[in-house]
């Protein structure tokens, strides 16, 4: 069984009459690479400031390591975050930055500062003052923060903002390396879809504050791949009939009226005059295949 | 909290606001020890001092100046923290939003007053070596007089944390500790200023004047000859009500409101 490192059960947040996450469960087991995915102002961001103490739940409970409550308080050097906009001194460098948060982690080995920035590439420009750095480059030195004490959990909100393409996919192979080397969980967020399928195995949709689902990569593959939909008010009978009667058996019954056939030499037509001689009753049979975007737009469409 | 103080160490060591507090603090003090006499920024104050005091006691009772002075270090320790937003790395990944709160309160406390005592110190030095012991009192004499000061520079920074808890934004935080004195001296003047036979009245009328007596400018200076124990404690009765209602207030104001 897999260890979970972090378990949100109900968790709801209101600020006044606004409520920003409403019943959310969400859990991220130990070398997972959790994506959250939603638009502006979902609710990603406000559920990372409660998982990492910046905020107080209003409803609902959290555990980290295992750990919920004031006693959860102890895991926080565990963690590694960068939540929305990275902030540092702008009067320091990047070096100083980075050496002030390892005298205040308690970090005694300073070559560790050397380490995370040439990880995110930062490494010529470590003397330079942090007012001074682009967008990408703020972003890059939050993300060395993130990894400075080694956590075991590294939360990240929207980290690929105003990054370039190429550091985008110098992130992404780093993020892949610090989790399969280092055995780093991540939970990223953003709403750039793409990047963060490239990037994470396992994703939860969220929306106006509501989580919609959460599935890992091969079941959103599979829910996204190009397929057959067969509807149908009887499906234990179409799936024993296609299985039987044409040999298929790359098939997924949805619900209880849809049936998903991923064999690509699967015909309608044939399926169809099949289903009809046998008098089941279709209702419809398509082609689907949708892309992530698309995919996302049907989950919010499905809940508004 | 060790560790939290450490960085902090660190950081003021490379931070350049608190030069202004050393330029302003080399300026006057070379001021006073080049015309051999004490002086500084005044507020309003109501006390009259001994003849014949030695140069360095007198530029203890000018101390006010630090009133002003002494916003800078408490800007840079924590009014700087929620301007550049880096109090979310600390709370996030580190600290408890309660040590943070404590950590920050001591620090500024601790890190100001060193720097007060250490800016006293060194006129003190200095004015002895430049003046001799015509114009300068001895070590003993002169330490007691600033450790029957201290107190009240505690308080006053205790006030500057807990604003800067309570309001945030450095503009803010600023306009009102610099303004502050001069709002209690005006509201303490409206007071003494009523002139009726209404009893109620004229208890607003005395506790506008008996205000005064403990106005920043006055204790600092007054509290170093007054001898009379009445005065003295209850100065000091004020200073540890001040400084515990200020951790109070910031603690709870800071602990209740969402982080930006």
């Amino acid at each position: 069984m897999q260890e979970i490192i972090l378990q949100t059960k109900k968790i709801t947040k209101r600020y006044r009459k606004f409520c920003a996450l409403k019943q959310a469960d969400m859990t991220v087991y130990k070398g997972d690479i959790y994506g959250l995915i939603g638009r502006n102002g979902a609710g990603k961001t406000t559920m990372m400031k409660i998982v990492t103490g910046l905020t107080n739940q209003t409803e609902g409970e959290y555990s980290i390591f295992g750990k919920s409550g004031k006693s959860a308080e102890s895991e926080k050097r565990r963690i590694g975050c960068l939540i929305e906009n990275p902030a540092f001194f702008g009067g320091l460098t990047a070096y100083q930055n980075l050496k002030y948060y390892c005298y205040q982690k308690g970090i005694t080995d300073l070559k560790q500062i050397d380490n995370v920035l040439s990880l995110v590439n930062l490494s010529d420009v470590k003397n330079k003052k942090f007012r001074k750095f682009s967008l990408g480059m703020k972003q890059r030195l939050g993300i060395a923060f993130a990894l400075l004490d080694s956590p075991d959990l590294v939360i990240l909100d929207e980290p690929i903002n105003g990054l370039d393409p190429i550091g985008i996919s110098e992130l992404r192979k780093t993020f892949h390396k610090l989790n399969k080397e280092n055995n780093i969980t991540f939970m990223i967020s953003s709403h750039i879809l793409s990047e963060l399928y490239a990037v994470a195995n396992r994703f939860l949709f969220i929306d106006k504050g509501k989580v919609l689902k959460e599935v890992t990569k091969q079941e959103l593959d599979l829910e996204c791949s190009r397929c057959l939909v067969v509807r149908t008010n009887d499906t234990k009978k179409t799936a024993m009939l296609i299985e039987s009667k044409l040999g298929i058996e790359d098939y997924k019954v949805i619900n209880n009226d849809e049936i998903r056939i991923y064999d690509e030499s699967a015909k309608p037509d044939v399926i169809n005059k099949m289903l009809i001689c046998e008098n089941v009753e279709i209702s419809g049979i398509y082609e689907s295949g949708v892309s992530l975007e698309d995919y996302f737009k049907q989950l919010i469409g499905e809940e508004n | 909290m060790i560790n939290m103080m450490k960085a902090d160490l660190y950081r003021m060591s490379k931070s350049k606001g608190i030069l202004f507090f050393w330029l302003f603090t080399i300026f006057t003090y070379s001021i006073s020890i080049i015309s051999k006499s004490y002086g500084g920024i005044t507020l309003e104050g109501m006390y009259d001092l001994p003849e014949n005091i030695k140069t360095d006691i007198g530029q203890l009772t000018m101390n006010s100046t630090f009133y002003f002075l002494l916003i800078m270090p408490v800007f840079g320790v924590i009014t700087s923290e929620f301007g550049e937003h880096t109090l979310k790395n600390t709370i996030s990944s580190s600290v408890s939003k309660r040590l943070y709160f404590m950590s920050k309160f001591l620090f500024s406390l601790l890190y100001s007053t060193v720097s007060f005592a250490l800016a006293n110190y060194i006129y003190y030095a200095v004015n002895r070596l430049v003046n001799g012991s015509e114009y300068s009192s001895v070590l003993k004499d002169f330490t007691k007089a600033f450790l029957t000061q201290l107190p009240i520079f505690i308080a006053v920074i205790s006030i500057f944390s807990m604003f800067a808890f309570l309001l945030r934004k450095g503009a803010i935080y600023n306009a009102v500790t610099i303004s502050a004195p001069i709002v209690c001296t005006m509201i303490s003047q409206l007071m003494m200023s009523i002139n009726t036979e209404k009893e109620f009245l004229k208890k607003i009328r005395d506790f506008g004047i008996k205000s005064v007596s403990y106005g920043v400018e006055t204790m600092s200076a007054r509290i170093i000859f007054d001898t009379s124990d009445d005065y003295r404690s209850n100065c000091y009765i004020i200073c540890i009500m001040v400084i515990v209602f200020s951790f109070l207030l910031g603690y709870f104001s800071f602990s209740k409101r969402e982080l930006d």
